[in-house]
């Protein structure tokens, strides 16, 4: 079992409940006797995009958090791509939120390097 | 003689990693035309420019960054 992230991006005329349908499908591949659960669901809604996808300049965003064994993926993902509302998702190893790799405070060096005085 | 380091921008703001979902603070470290900036430029450490370098990858395949900033389409 892994912990992951993933952004889905829907058609933009899809409305919430045509996205939260969806969203119980793909994450019946995943729960159930798969042995996996999702944590946290969290609708962005639309936004602009950067640049179009497929043919779209805009999005309904969700993000998910879920855990599954890394054998559920393939098919998971396989369902994914035949969906032609779903413009394009990315599934990341989740780090937990933040916590694995905390950065040790550096030592400060030497006040006279610090002259341009810029601090945000 | 060597110009001064600048401490790293994100060590400054304390242990916090970056998150690729950000990217209000992702466009800090991308020129205006979407680049990556560059070490010397950001003056960040190697963890953390290795750290923005992914985060603003991810970023720009979902779309929340544009892979080449300033033209339409």
């Amino acid at each position: 079992m892994r912990d992951y992230e993933i952004v889905y991006i829907f058609h933009p005329s899809l409305e919430e409940e045509g996205v939260t349908q969806k969203l119980d499908r793909f994450h019946g591949l995943l729960t159930g006797d798969r042995g996996g659960n999702v944590t946290e669901v969290d609708h962005w809604g639309k936004r602009q995009m950067a640049y179009p996808v497929e043919d779209q300049t805009s999005g309904y965003y969700v993000v998910a958090h879920f855990a599954a064994p890394s054998e559920a993926l393939p098919e998971f993902e396989r369902i994914l791509k035949l969906d032609e509302e779903l413009l394009r998702y990315l599934v990341v190893v989740n780090e937990g939120d933040l916590a694995t790799t905390p950065v040790p405070p550096q030592p400060k060096r030497d006040e006279e390097s610090e002259e341009e005085g810029e601090e945000a | 003689m060597r110009p001064s380091r600048k401490a790293c921008p994100i060590c400054e703001l304390g242990a916090r990693t970056i998150d690729y979902k950000d990217e209000k603070t992702l466009t800090r470290f991308v020129t205006e035309r979407g680049k990556i900036l560059p070490r010397r430029i950001s003056g960040m450490c190697a963890r953390h420019q290795r750290q923005v370098g992914t985060a603003v990858k991810r970023a720009r395949y979902i779309a929340l960054l544009p892979y080449i900033a300033g033209f339409e389409t």
